[in-house]
């Protein structure tokens, strides 16, 4: 019977309350720790050919019958008025069908207030036709006097949101106590997603129904908010999308492209495409924000942390949210008296997005630089240091985790940490090479509503139906994994239909490492139901108790040592079909979920020429039981390789006298290339969490990324006693914080 | 058909065709100079045809400049770039590129100066401070090469010129003029080296090419300027006028230019 019960949902560091209708779900033991038949053992890509040759689909790839081609005019300035907009020259351009302003479509405006937003777009039969046809728009702007500076932001309270204030036990106090204290200012840049595929849909009026093709990491996100702008039933916007360039949390939301192609597509009558330049998707697609952090911590001579404090000024741009910065600070470690304080500017810029664990990566950061500084004034091993402050419990309500193994991550970490005297002395002139590390925490435990159904067919194959999306990061491959090993068959039996929101059951959102603890439960639940069925099947066909059947290498089998092939039973039912259903379970109750993890960099410094490498990365984390390791392993080493462009090359720059974004092209926005990647040891513990639903799995998609710059710029210290106090850490900033560590040097020659 | 009056000279099109696509070079007719201007390598004759993966793996060419070929670009762009074409690539320069009504764009102020500068000039950059992008160039005016063009033959040197005034050009080829070949010396030994973002495939930050010959040692930097640079000696590096954010270069030339004098002993 259905129960319809109240649990606790998580998102990024945002909890809600949510309904769940509770059915079989706790009926279902985990599977024993280690790898089963088709769980835990490595699993290629199913669509990794496809997708290699070109055959997959992606909305980029999307040519509809009869499509038009939108472009969009944006503004140049940072702020400005539009005082004269006249379309009526490009509507008469050759090829020109349509054009909207800010009368037709909500996201467009007459008072553009960052570089980038959209003023007024038209739709061509070509993609060329419609940029043409741009130059024709007739436009005055009055430019205005944009506010660029978040300090200034601050002072003059243009602020997102109320500033955000924390406070546990008695910082005053804390600080008393402390043998030792650091305060330091950390800054990080800001940085931009750069997907492959760049933001994109493709809008169709299907009869009464609005077809919307999207590059999305949320199908029923973008159908709801759709259908609440356009004041439809949720059911007349079907949302698709099959495969999927890369989002990274910038595509969680329709975004103004797909309110831009909706408003065309509605004039013309025909489907209209609104693709992104690699231009346009630097302005104005999201980004993750630039932060301000003022830092306090005081430790005793014995190690134990008695303080810690930030001040953490997030300059979010004109809309967007204010992220958890002062997360890790408040989560990672058993501190009795923190205080936080967060700002979040609004400002003459470009909105933020999320961007893989946001406000995490920039806070810890900061957060894990200064326990380095700490232990390098304590003269205390940084790893024991951790260990010293290691939280058994949330501090901030003292709720019990669902697991943690943290400390066993620590003690995976001590071969790689113990290398450090061997990279170290393999230093050589200028080129000094040492070794950091930094802890991990971040969310990751998903949670309902998410379904999924399980369809098996007369010749014993398997469908996996469930209308999630897969970002890029191979969950379709989990899902299907999850699906073989509860119904015992080989994974090439199984397939999985998803990305379309008429054919399948709600899914969750691929964002906040949730899709794996989200959505593998209901495919294992649905794939038990299925199994459930075809024994009742079989006993009934063979005269057995079902107690005695299982499934098994594609073979129902019973316990005396009888064995039929599936598709013997199935096929029994002819063109009838065995259909399973399953949902998430809850949460549990008073608990809470989290994911954690280390990891120790090993860097080469030229310290005449200010020059980094990263020379290799072991990265240890604890994310519950992992589905497929060769999948895991991937997210990782991509999470790692953003994390390293995070750290050293990346950076959004703007004109400070205009707001003019600068970087918009790759020569000047600088990803890393394949050279700049070091060697990444990758190492999950795979303990799966034994209060966390039927798989005991958690996401993977975010933490390897929050610990690299930390883990990085801690093991610049260690090679070069160079404190770096922002990122990225081009060659400018290594070369200052090389002289200073010289000047003060100078002054306070170390200890022989 | 004649160069200039609308047409444009098309050989790798690696710079060409993103100007053009920018619309910051404007061409009714492109005109395909491949056959020519000559290709390949005869003695200390290289065609200005030539791309620069075909020079960075020639053992007949000095080392600094096959240096510079393989730290510039990516395999792909130097498989279609020509050295001809390098000489004559525009600066990286974001105001530049953006179209900022520029001093080089013939407007009246440099807003580099006054904005946004890691990338920028540490000299010459009164008026502009934009940063020349060749690294094969500096390699070259390190090695004291001449040039042949369809009209005349002018040192390397001659080429670039700092923007007047008068003139906004960063060359003093004429309209329609063709650079042919470069005649390079062998020096007794050269190098170059690169100071970059990325470990490949980004513009230096700092370049130096390095060549020894009987009467001295010449210097040459790339990314200082907005032309390639000669510095007549190390301590030049002195005269450096970094702005607010490009004072790290001469930081960081410093060293390249010990490391690079030590190299070619």
């Amino acid at each position: 019977m259905a129960r319809l019960i109240k649990t606790e949902k998580e998102v990024e560091g945002r909890y809600t309350e949510q309904w769940v209708v509770v059915e079989e779900d706790e009926a279902i033991d985990q599977w024993p720790q280690g790898p089963g038949t088709v769980v835990g053992r490595p699993a290629p890509r199913q669509d990794g050919h496809a997708r290699a040759r070109g055959q997959a689909i992606y909305t980029a790839d999307l040519a509809l019958p009869g499509m038009l081609h939108a472009a969009v005019l944006r503004s140049p300035f940072a702020r400005a008025r539009v005082t004269k907009l006249d379309l009526s020259r490009a509507l008469e351009a050759p090829g020109v069908v349509g054009a909207v302003r800010p009368d037709d479509c909500h996201v467009l405006s007459l008072e553009p207030p960052f570089h980038g937003a959209p003023v007024a777009a038209v739709a061509a039969d070509s993609e060329s036709g419609a940029r043409a046809a741009l130059d024709l728009i007739d436009v005055e702007w009055e430019e205005l006097e944009p506010l660029l500076d978040p300090e200034e932001a601050v002072k003059r309270e243009s602020l997102l949101e109320d500033p955000r204030r924390y406070e546990r036990g008695d910082l005053d106090a804390g600080l008393a106590q402390a043998d030792v204290v650091v305060e330091a200012e950390y800054r990080t840049q800001t940085v931009l997603h750069n997907s492959l595929e760049t933001h994109q849909s493709v809008c169709r009026w299907e009869g009464d129904t609005l077809e919307v093709y999207i590059s999305t990491q949320y199908i029923w996100g973008v159908r709801d908010s759709i259908a609440g702008k356009l004041d439809l039933p949720p059911d007349r916007v079907r949302v698709v999308c099959n495969f999927m360039g890369g989002g990274f949390g910038a595509k969680n939301s329709p975004g103004d492209y797909t309110y831009i192609a909706i408003a065309l597509a509605g004039q013309t009558g025909a489907p209209v495409r609104c693709a992104l330049t690699r231009r346009e998707e630097n302005l104005a697609s999201g980004n993750r924000n630039s932060t301000i952090q003022r830092l306090r911590a005081g430790v005793r001579s014995d190690g134990t942390l008695v303080a810690l404090e930030g001040e953490y000024l997030n300059a979010i741009g004109w809309e967007g949210f204010s992220g958890p910065t002062y997360g890790p600070m408040e989560m990672l470690y058993a501190c009795e008296n923190v205080r936080t304080l967060t700002y979040g500017a609004k400002l003459n810029l470009p909105p933020n997005a999320a961007f893989r664990a946001p406000g995490f990566v920039e806070g810890t950061f900061g957060l894990e630089c200064v326990l380095d500084e700490l232990a390098a004034r304590l003269e205390l091993d940084p790893l024991e240091l951790r260990r010293r402050n290691h939280a058994d419990h949330d501090l901030a309500d003292g709720r019990p985790f669902s697991s943690k193994n943290l400390l066993e991550c620590y003690r995976r970490a001590e071969p790689h940490w113990a290398r450090r005297e061997e990279v170290r002395a393999s230093s050589n002139g200028p080129v000094r090479r040492g070794t950091g590390l930094a802890s991990q925490i971040w969310y990751g435990g998903g949670g309902p509503p998410s379904y999924a159904w399980i369809r098996v067919g007369s010749d014993g194959r398997v469908t996996v139906v469930t209308a999630m999306q897969d970002i890029g990061t191979g969950t379709r491959t989990a899902m299907a994994q999850i699906a073989a090993e509860e119904l015992g068959l080989p994974l090439d039996r199984v397939r999985v239909e998803l990305g379309d929101s008429a054919r399948g059951p709600y899914a969750s959102i691929s964002a906040g490492s949730s899709t794996t603890p989200s959505m593998g439960p209901a495919v294992r639940a649905a794939a038990a139901d299925a199994a459930r069925q075809i024994l009742e099947i079989a006993a009934q066909r063979f005269d057995l108790e079902q107690r005695v059947l299982s499934l098994k290498d594609g073979n129902v089998v019973s316990a005396n040592g009888g064995s039929w092939p599936l598709e013997e039973v199935t096929g029994l039912l002819e063109d009838a079909q065995i259909l399973g259903k399953g949902a998430r379970g809850p949460n549990p109750t008073g608990m809470r979920v989290l994911t954690f993890g280390i990891q120790v960099a090993d860097v080469s410094v030229d310290v005449e020429t200010g020059e980094v490498r990263v020379d290799r990365i072991a990265a240890i984390h604890d994310v519950g039981r992992v589905i497929n390791p060769l999948g895991a392993q991937s997210q990782v080493e991509g999470g790692i390789i953003q994390g390293v462009g995070h750290t050293l090359t990346e950076e959004r720059l703007i004109d400070p006298a205009s707001g003019t974004v600068l970087t918009q092209t790759l020569d000047a926005y600088k990803l890393p290339t394949i050279a700049d990647v070091p060697e990444i040891v990758v190492e999950l513990l795979d303990i799966p969490d034994e209060h966390l639903t039927n798989l005991g799995s958690k996401g993977l998609g975010e933490p390897p990324i929050v610990p690299t710059a930390a883990a990085i710029v801690n093991a610049i210290r260690d090679a070069t006693g160079a404190d770096v106090r922002s990122l990225p850490v081009g060659r400018e900033e290594m070369l200052r914080a090389l002289a200073e560590a010289r000047e003060r040097e100078k002054r306070a020659p170390a200890p022989a | 058909m004649e160069l200039g009056n609308g047409s444009v000279a098309l050989a790798g099109g690696t710079d060409l065709v993103p100007l053009l696509r920018d619309r910051i070079v404007e061409a009714e007719t492109l005109v395909d100079i491949r056959r020519i201007v000559p290709r390949g390598v005869q003695g200390t004759t290289i065609g200005a045809g030539t791309t620069l993966a075909e020079l960075e793996v020639d053992p007949e060419i000095p080392q600094a400049l096959r240096e510079a070929c393989s730290l510039a670009a990516s395999p792909q762009l130097r498989s279609m770039g020509t050295i001809g074409g390098n000489l004559l690539q525009a600066t990286r320069c974001w105001y530049w590129r953006l179209k900022f009504p520029c001093f080089l764009h013939g407007g009246d102020r440099c807003h580099a100066r006054q904005g946004i500068t890691r990338e920028h000039a540490i000299f010459g950059n009164e008026r502009c401070a934009s940063a020349h992008p060749s690294d094969p160039a500096a390699a070259l005016l390190a090695l004291g090469t001449t040039l042949r063009t369809d009209r005349r033959e002018l040192p390397l040197e001659e080429l670039y010129r700092l923007p007047t005034e008068d003139d906004r050009n960063v060359t003093a080829l004429e309209p329609g003029e063709l650079i042919l070949e470069l005649e390079v010396p062998r020096p007794e030994a050269s190098t170059y080296l690169k100071a970059m973002d990325r470990t490949k495939f980004t513009f230096a930050l700092v370049g130096v090419g390095a060549a020894r010959f009987p009467d001295g040692v010449r210097l040459a930097l790339a990314g200082v300027a907005p032309i390639p640079w000669r510095l007549d000696s190390p301590d030049d590096l002195e005269r450096a006028t970094p702005l607010p954010g490009t004072a790290f270069k001469v930081e960081l030339a410093r060293p390249l230019i010990r490391r690079a004098l030590e190299a070619v002993g």
